[in-house]
């Protein structure tokens, strides 16, 4: 039964890093772009949600607000930093020579937008971890014998609603449709019309959307925040993401679910200081071995990796 | 005395891309020390025969043969030591390096072992390796850009440049894919002598080229390529008369109007 | 010569070796964001020898870079066959497993870090950091040097021209491991301990930072980068206070704590990575500039010698 409570929190846990590694597949998959601020735009809205209910809005006269407008700006202006980040990475991006690193570029910029980021908030709010309480903190079900915490249930209908809905879009809508011919061949697609200018940006919000809900649903769920929070998560959405497969929605999906599921699996049996050699360990043997990961390689621009 | 065989020999070469037939059946010989080109409309597959001699791609069936030796299943990165050099069509000149820089590159094959890989090349006084580098461009009229990264020069000079790196490999048999294009008219003749010139020196030359003034002058043989198959095999100086060669640059057309065309290729 | 400047130097000494470390693999093209592994397993290497067997300095530190090339170099052929974010995705992943068997290793001290007996001064990480940069010129104006280059700049020709671009590769690779196992060694004997917990990502992402805001097409780059870093806290303690008492107005510090100085210093090296990837990719010092800057000496006697010819 102890096994089967792990098994429930590890896949509670899964939820977590299934958003935040969708963030990192679709950007992948559509812009063949590796986007390492995405964990920070999630410890942004963790920590925003804290801070404006503990706080308010800073260099405003706004004060302290309810857990649900709190809610509401973290993740505006976690989609504000996404599309700005897109604005000084993404748009500025020249392929001039197609040399080896080229390809890097837009990722060594997001890293100089993690390291603004965080350490913005850090010069703002510290480095101490933080209490927060929203709604129903603390409420549980009991499902034949193992409890699961409501916001975490919550939490993961929302996240695999979030994914069938962010799939129905790719398949089915004139968007969508635009994202795919620009993840096949973003010549072709600008030859057929398909105006990148605009799309692109769209990417960068769904980002946003995705990485403050992660963040601001961790906050809800563990009550908890701190600067540091984007770092782990990161590592383990990332490590998703390649599990499954980068550009991949529902491989991010499984992949994120495996990794929540190792992790807690490995705490259980072998303590906590070995989750980070099992699934770092994990990651490499898979990019070692099976780097097209569970469902394959998606729509990566071809040719340039 | 027996005869040399012929330096270059494609034999029966075919090649296909997932499905789609690029050469098909294509046999043509070079012989040492001959000057010819390799012609036909755009599309027509030349540049694949080029990056299938030089090992870029493998043929799906027939042999390459270099001086008699079968070289089709040799690794691209030897085949420079075996004797043979080539340019690019999109010029592949490495942007961030100087020009001096990048035809040194092109010594590496004869400069291959450890000893000359750890000699600095220009630390303290000159290495004879960038005295022969500077020298070629010399005799190219590049003296002047040497020092200067390729990236932010013209597109005639690079183009240049790229048959210098290639000869500077010495190579026995010397693979020129459009070296004119883009080039004026006095550009195209002073490269023209000068290949010439490099063709005296005994290098064989093998030219893929659309400026049918420079092939005339430079080439007395010519292949013509069309959809993937050779359609002529013979002397410049017939070419034009060919049925089959005109069809295919044309279409069934009258004669007056093809040699006027063949007169001018680059009048619109 | 004061102690705060002694360690400054250190400092110095070792960032300039771990920019060179990371500058070999990625002038030929592969990024290399998991340095701080390599630097751990030769700061272990050295301190385990001298705390587990009392080896001398001049034992350890060669062990270190013998090991940690080693390491590089069987880790070289699985990791340069995959490219791109692949590579990068690899190399971030090695440091972390690095990190985490360390973590676990009881026999390395785990969590509580390993204690190291035998101490260098200041002078001892600065000479070394000397003969490294004095390497790096060496190599880069070598033709193993140009031929790294080119392969950065394009591989398929390098090939065709006759280069193992896999073999200069791994070379390269596993002569920057040993590098940075030799930042490591020195990093152990200079401040008598180590724990895992400083060979963190984040030492990874800056030391990768500023060798690509450096430059990566000159040996200069790299020792650019690297004093900028270092150098830059010291500039803050200058300029900061002035800036706090006008943003501690504005921000109205909220939280428990104000975080450490420290910070701003990597606010401006992110703010400047990214200028420098929206206008100038490839780093302050570009080969351009070196040509410039020495043919401009040359060019007044070419003039002379072609009126004469």
């Amino acid at each position: 039964m102890l096994f089967l409570q792990q098994v429930s929190n590890g896949i509670m846990l899964g939820s977590v890093y299934v958003t935040v590694a969708v963030a990192f597949t679709l950007t992948i998959g559509v812009l063949n772009f590796l986007n390492f601020t995405i964990p920070t735009l999630f410890m942004l809205a963790g920590m925003l949600v804290w801070a404006f209910s503990a706080w308010g809005i800073p260099f405003t006269p706004i004060g302290p607000m309810p857990w649900q407008a709190a809610l509401v700006g973290a993740i505006a202006v976690t989609v504000v930093a996404s599309l700005l980040v897109e604005r000084f990475t993404f748009r500025f991006l020249k392929t001039k020579y197609g040399d080896s690193t080229e390809h890097a570029i837009p990722l060594v910029s997001s890293l100089g937008f993690l390291l603004i980021i965080e350490n913005l908030i850090r010069i703002g709010y510290g480095t101490d971890t933080q209490r927060f309480s929203g709604p129903q903190a603390d409420m549980s079900v009991n499902i034949g014998g193992i409890f699961l915490r409501v916001p975490q249930v919550v939490s993961l209908v929302i996240v695999l609603g979030i994914v069938a809905g962010l799939n129905w879009i790719l398949r089915h809508s004139r968007i969508g449709r635009g994202l795919r011919a620009i993840a096949e061949n973003p010549d072709a697609a600008n030859i057929l019309g398909v105006r990148a200018n605009k799309l692109v940006p769209v990417v960068f919000m769904l980002t946003g959307l995705l990485c403050g809900l992660a963040g601001v649903l961790f906050a809800i769920n563990y009550g908890e925040v701190s600067p540091q929070i984007g770092d782990d998560i990161g590592s383990k959405a990332i490590a998703g993401m390649v599990l499954g497969g980068l550009g991949s929605i529902w491989g991010a999906v499984i992949g994120g679910l495996i990794i929540g599921l190792t992790e807690m699996l490995t705490i259980h049996f072998f303590g906590a200081d070995t989750v980070q050699v099992a699934v770092w360990g994990l990651l490499l043997l898979s990019l070692f071995l099976r780097p097209q990961g569970l469902f394959g390689h998606h729509s990566i621009g071809k040719g340039k990796l | 005395m027996t005869a040399q065989p012929p330096l270059l020999s494609l034999r029966n070469i075919s090649k296909s891309f997932g499905g789609l037939s690029v050469i098909s059946d294509v046999s043509f010989d070079v012989a040492t020390g001959k000057r010819m080109a390799l012609i036909g409309p755009n599309g027509a597959g030349k540049t694949t025969v080029f990056n299938l001699v030089s090992g870029f791609y493998q043929p799906d069936k027939g042999e390459i043969l270099l001086q008699g030796n079968a070289i089709q299943l040799v690794p691209s990165r030897r085949r420079i030591g075996l004797g043979m050099a080539r340019s690019f069509q999109n010029i592949r000149l490495m942007p961030h390096l100087s020009v001096v820089e990048n035809v040194m590159l092109g010594q590496q094959a004869r400069a291959g072992g450890v000893i000359e890989m750890l000699t600095p090349l220009s630390f303290f006084g000159r290495s004879h390796w960038r005295d022969e580098a500077e020298s070629l461009l010399r005799d190219m009229g590049l003296q002047t850009y040497r020092g200067e990264v390729v990236a932010s020069l013209p597109y005639g000079i690079r183009k240049k440049i790229e048959v210098v790196r290639a000869l500077v490999a010495r190579p026995k048999l010397l693979l020129l894919d459009e070296p004119a294009a883009g080039l004026n008219a006095a550009e195209t003749e002073s490269l023209t002598s000068f290949l010439e010139h490099i063709s005296g020196t005994g290098v064989t030359l093998l030219v893929v080229e659309h400026d049918m003034g420079m092939v005339r002058r430079l080439c007395d043989h010519v292949v013509v390529l069309n959809f993937g198959r050779k359609i002529y095999d013979g002397l410049t100086a017939d070419v034009q008369n060919d049925s089959l060669v005109l069809e295919a640059y044309l279409g069934p057309r009258d004669k007056a109007a093809s040699t006027a065309r063949e007169a001018n290729p680059h009048a619109a | 010569m004061s102690g705060y400047w002694s360690g400054i130097l250190t400092i110095l000494a070792l960032n300039v070796i771990m920019a060179y470390a990371i500058f070999l693999p990625v002038a030929t093209g592969q990024l290399n964001l998991g340095g701080a592994g390599f630097q751990a397993v030769g700061a272990y290497g050295a301190a385990y020898l001298s705390a587990k067997y009392g080896f001398a300095v001049w034992v350890t530190i060669p062990f270190a870079m013998i090991l940690t090339a080693f390491v590089s170099f069987i880790l070289a052929f699985p990791l340069l066959r995959t490219k791109g974010v692949y590579l990068v995705l690899a190399t971030f992943a090695f440091a972390e497993v690095v990190g985490g068997a360390i973590l676990n290793t009881d026999a390395l001290g785990g969590p509580m870090g390993l204690s190291v007996p035998a101490f260098v001064e200041y002078p001892v990480p600065l000479a070394s950091a000397v003969l490294v940069t004095l390497f790096a010129f060496y190599l880069m104006a070598t033709r193993f040097g140009l031929v790294m280059r080119a392969a950065h700049d394009d591989d398929v020709v390098t090939d065709l021209m006759g280069v193992n671009v896999r073999g200069i590769r791994v070379a390269a690779f596993t002569i920057g491991g040993a590098l940075a196992g030799l930042a490591g060694a020195l990093y152990a004997h200079s401040f008598s301990f180590v724990e895992i917990q400083s060979f963190n990502a984040w030492i990874s992402i800056y030391v990768l930072l500023y060798v690509l805001l450096g430059g990566t097409q000159t040996a200069w780059g790299p020792l650019a980068g690297a004093v900028f870093f270092t150098m830059l806290p010291e500039a803050l303690r200058v300029v900061l206070p002035a800036l706090k008492g006008w943003l501690g107005f504005a921000i109205g510090l909220q939280g428990a704590n104000t975080a450490p100085d420290e910070s701003w210093r990597f606010v401006i090296l992110g703010v400047l990575t990214v200028l420098m990837m929206m206008f100038r990719p490839e780093g302050l010092i570009t080969r351009t500039m070196i040509e410039r800057l020495s043919f401009r000496k040359r060019r007044p006697q070419l003039e002379a010698v072609d009126v004469a010819a």
